[in-house]
């Protein structure tokens, strides 16, 4: 006899948590499932009543009324059902309707749980609750792309080498006898075991021979005195960024408690790493000419895409990918001064949302604005407005396109004084509307990447003072981030948008990240955190107690996910040599991160209805 | 009138049954047979589905596959799919259609076993078809052949039920079970797969019962 029932084995054999487990075990799960019809708009499930079943949606939809709250959820084909009462016992919370003709698959409840007996995908599947469920989908796709650099610590790519010291009052014929010596190209100055300094072949070059300094002189005085030295326990990818960012081959690593350890060289990253990432940000701070400058960035989504198959950490490829675009803005300004001569009154280059927050992947528009010293006369108007369209050309030419809402140096209202800055916030913050918040809230996550002018006490500590104590703007931010919201269908049903070329997918920017962003954002300002990074901005509201440590990791995990899937499919494109954008076509994920995508969604619902409670004040 | 006609005609087959002397037939006759007012949700049904190997009055039979069910839903656990047995060198079309070569259905179950194993699930039950009259036809001609007497059967055939709900469609296409199942928004299964096809029958009644009155009685639906 043959009973085979294959349409609804290789239904299921498609449909997580089912597609973990084994052939055997599934043909025998499917001789106990109960098929069952509902009409669009018949009751499967009443809230307060008993459920023995787990249900599957095999065609059509239905929707969940959550008791007690007026949440919905949309479940749509392949989705599962009515778990929660299995794993309370029966007892029904949800109300379940179907929303159009639905035919179901009903597991009995004791086969639900012999399932989850047998298999830990299946138990994990069906954790208690999203954010379980959701940190096992991290878990998941970090150890599917079993990543090399994120969790690698440096320590274990150096062929360790004492580094070759000497104290600072060294002259420089003795530390370069030394340095030859010892055949290295970087000393470290250290006084009573501390590092003071460094001092690399380059400098001797530089700062001692092509300047004519006698030979006598103390080498604390060619020195670089006080570099950026890195934990020794830091990752590969933070001395990337590190490197790129700062335009410098050696980060000395210091010891537990501060002693220099070793030195880490570009090379040492590089013969792990096999590629030439870390050569992007040496080009860019090298390049002596805007069009080098391009031709630099230009390396940068080859980069991008080197991180995604070397199995980068989302954290990580975003962390690395916005230090090499905060060096190719910061040498556009530089090679910017070059040309139109040193600027007359101090100023710095800001740039705001995603390079700010350090969260850039390729294909961003720019985002930046001058803060000019208040002293500025019309004259040196004019040499900023010169110098603020050199810097967005030159930017523009390196990838980092024209922004279309304006917000770059070359217009004028991003070229303001400290204190027109200022008085544009006031505005902002004192007088708020919806339409002024719907434009304002990008320069909320804001940084200086470049110039001399003191914008992080005077500006940003003062826009962060001035938030924290004004509900009523808060509660429009609140408010605002209720915009970007999940569309009601999107809580476990994918809601698709269609693209430009006229294919459907979901917008895993708009849709997700933007929301994450502004939850975090508004929480941060309205306890006067100062960080930026929406990562930061989570671990420093958790660690205020400002936000339950469950929640704040709950919403990181998610932040996480859906940047490691949108990074994955920028990557794609780019290796198909096509514009990168955030619309992911839903069947181009598994299905099991179809359903993690799912619980993100709703982490992300749940992190909007906080916000909306907690400081929308009534108004949303 | 004509209701009263066919269980006056059913009841008159079920002592033709008894009178046989054969215990299946026995059962068959005095299984709990529900009435014509019984409210199709108080009924029990099979859901069947011949494979042929074509569409001639002696055509034989490949396979057979059937479920049982009610108005509440469909219990896989009690689908069975039988190859049938055969040593005819089998039609070249039907074998390509049905996927069943001359091999596996020598390996097949003897068209009598079949037979005897649908008459047991069959007794008391209404059987569900798409086409409903092509299988009443079959289980008369084999039941003729094994038991000498032409079995009553009492049936539901969904494609004429479609027909009263959504009258007037364009084409003979749009009844055909697929399109039927599609204006459901019922999944597509393969098809020419007896079981399957059964199981897209019985999905395909809870459908279209979801648009009648719970209380639709039995007779209405039989008198298709």
């Amino acid at each position: 006899m043959v009973s085979e029932l294959s349409d609804i084995r290789s239904f299921l054999e498609h449909t997580a948590p089912f597609d973990a487990l084994d052939r055997d075990t599934l043909v025998s799960a499917v001789r106990r499932v109960t098929v069952r019809y509902y009409r669009s708009g018949e009751e499967i499930l009443a809230s307060g009543g008993h459920n023995e079943h787990l249900y599957v949606v095999r065609s059509g939809s239905v929707e969940l009324r959550l008791a007690g709250d007026d949440l919905t959820a949309h479940l749509d084909a392949g989705s599962c059902f009515a778990f929660p009462s299995l794993l309370r016992g029966g007892e029904v919370r949800n109300t379940t309707v179907a929303l159009e003709d639905t035919l179901a698959y009903l597991l009995p409840g004791d086969l639900f749980r012999e399932l989850r007996q047998k298999s830990t995908a299946f138990r994990d599947f069906f954790a208690e609750n999203e954010s379980a469920r959701i940190r096992n989908a991290v878990r998941d796709l970090k150890s599917r792309h079993s990543s090399l650099l994120g969790q690698r610590s440096i320590r274990e790519l150096l062929t360790h080498r004492r580094p070759v010291s000497c104290n600072p009052n060294t002259l420089v014929s003795d530390a370069a006898t030394l340095m030859s010596h010892h055949d290295v190209s970087t000393l470290a100055i250290c006084a009573n075991d501390k590092l003071v300094g460094i001092f690399t072949d380059k400098d001797l070059r530089n700062r001692v021979v092509a300047t004519g300094r006698s030979f006598d002189t103390p080498i604390s005085a060619v020195m670089t005195p006080a570099p950026c030295t890195l934990p020794e326990s830091a990752n590969i990818s933070e001395a990337m960024a590190m490197m790129a960012a700062g335009g410098f081959r050696h980060i000395p690593l210091l010891g537990p408690d501060g002693e220099l350890f070793a030195i880490l060289s570009a090379t040492d990253i590089l013969a792990h790493l096999g590629d030439s990432a870390i050569d992007t940000g040496m080009l860019v701070a090298r390049a002596a000419t805007p069009e080098a400058l391009v031709a630099a960035a230009e390396r940068i989504p080859e980069g991008f895409t080197r991180m995604d198959a070397g199995g980068f950490h989302a954290e990580h490829t975003m962390r690395f990918t916005s230090a090499l675009g905060e060096a190719v803005h910061r040498r556009a300004a530089e090679l910017a001064e070059a040309e139109l001569g040193p600027p007359p009154v101090p100023y710095a280059l800001m740039v705001f949302g995603s390079l700010a927050r350090g969260e850039q992947l390729v294909g961003s528009d720019q985002d930046n604005g001058l803060v000019i010293d208040d002293r500025v006369d019309a004259a040196g108007r004019a040499y900023f407005e010169a110098l603020g369209t050199r810097i967005s050309d030159t930017l523009h030419q390196a990838g980092f396109v024209y922004c279309n809402g304006g917000i770059m140096a070359r217009n004028a209202d991003q070229r303001l004084t400290l204190g027109e800055w200022q008085s544009r916030y006031d505005d902002w913050i004192d007088n708020p509307d919806e339409d002024k918040i719907l434009r304002a809230t990008i320069f909320f996550d804001m940084r200086v990447v470049h110039g001399r002018l003191e914008v992080e006490r005077d500006l940003r500590g003062y826009v962060l003072e001035k938030v924290a104590s004004n509900r009523l703007f808060l509660s429009y931010l609140a408010r605002d981030a209720q915009r970007s919201r999940i569309p009601l269908g999107i809580f476990r049903n994918l809601v698709l948008e269609k693209t430009a070329d006229g294919t459907k997918g979901f917008d895993a920017k708009a849709q997700a990240i933007l929301p994450l962003i502004a939850i975090a954002r508004t929480f941060a300002l309205s306890e006067g955190i100062s960080a930026v990074g929406t990562l930061e901005r989570l671990a420093a509201l958790a660690a205020a107690g400002r936000m339950a440590k469950g929640d704040a990791e709950s919403l990181k995990d998610a932040f996480l996910l859906v940047n490691e899937l949108r990074i994955a499919h920028q990557a794609a494109q780019l290796r198909r040599a096509k514009a990168p954008d955030n619309v992911i076509d839903p069947a181009s994920l598994s299905p099991l991160e179809r359903d993690y995508l799912k619980d993100a969604f709703s982490v992300i619902r749940g992190g909007l209805e906080s916000l909306k409670r907690n400081l929308a004040g009534g108004i949303a | 009138m004509r209701e009263a006609l066919r269980s006056w005609r059913f009841a008159r087959g079920l002592k033709a049954c008894a009178a046989k002397g054969d215990p299946l037939l026995a059962h068959y006759a005095q299984a709990d047979w529900p009435g014509a007012d019984t409210p199709i949700g108080d009924a029990s049904l099979l859901a069947l589905d011949f494979e042929l190997d074509g569409l001639a009055g002696n055509a034989h039979v490949l396979q057979a596959g059937w479920l049982t069910f009610d108005a509440r839903g469909i219990d896989l656990g009690t689908a069975r799919s039988f190859d049938v047995k055969s040593v005819r060198r089998l039609d070249d079309d039907a074998v390509a259609v049905h996927g069943i070569g001359e091999q596996r259905a020598r390996a097949g179950d003897s068209l009598g076993n079949v037979v005897g194993e649908l008459v047991g699930a069959l007794a008391g039950r209404v059987m569900v078809a798409h086409g409903a009259s092509i299988e009443r036809e079959v289980i008369v001609r084999v039941t003729r052949v094994h038991f000498g007497i032409a079995l009553p059967v009492r049936s539901i055939c969904t494609l004429a039920l479609e027909r009263r709900l959504n009258p007037n469609l364009a084409g003979s296409g749009a009844y055909r079970l697929a399109a039927t199942r599609a204006r459901y928004g019922l999944p597509a299964y393969s098809q020419h797969d007896a079981l399957s096809d059964a199981l897209a029958a019985g999905e395909l009644l809870l459908a279209q019962l979801s648009r009648m009155p719970t209380d639709t009685r039995l007779g209405r639906l039989e008198a298709l």
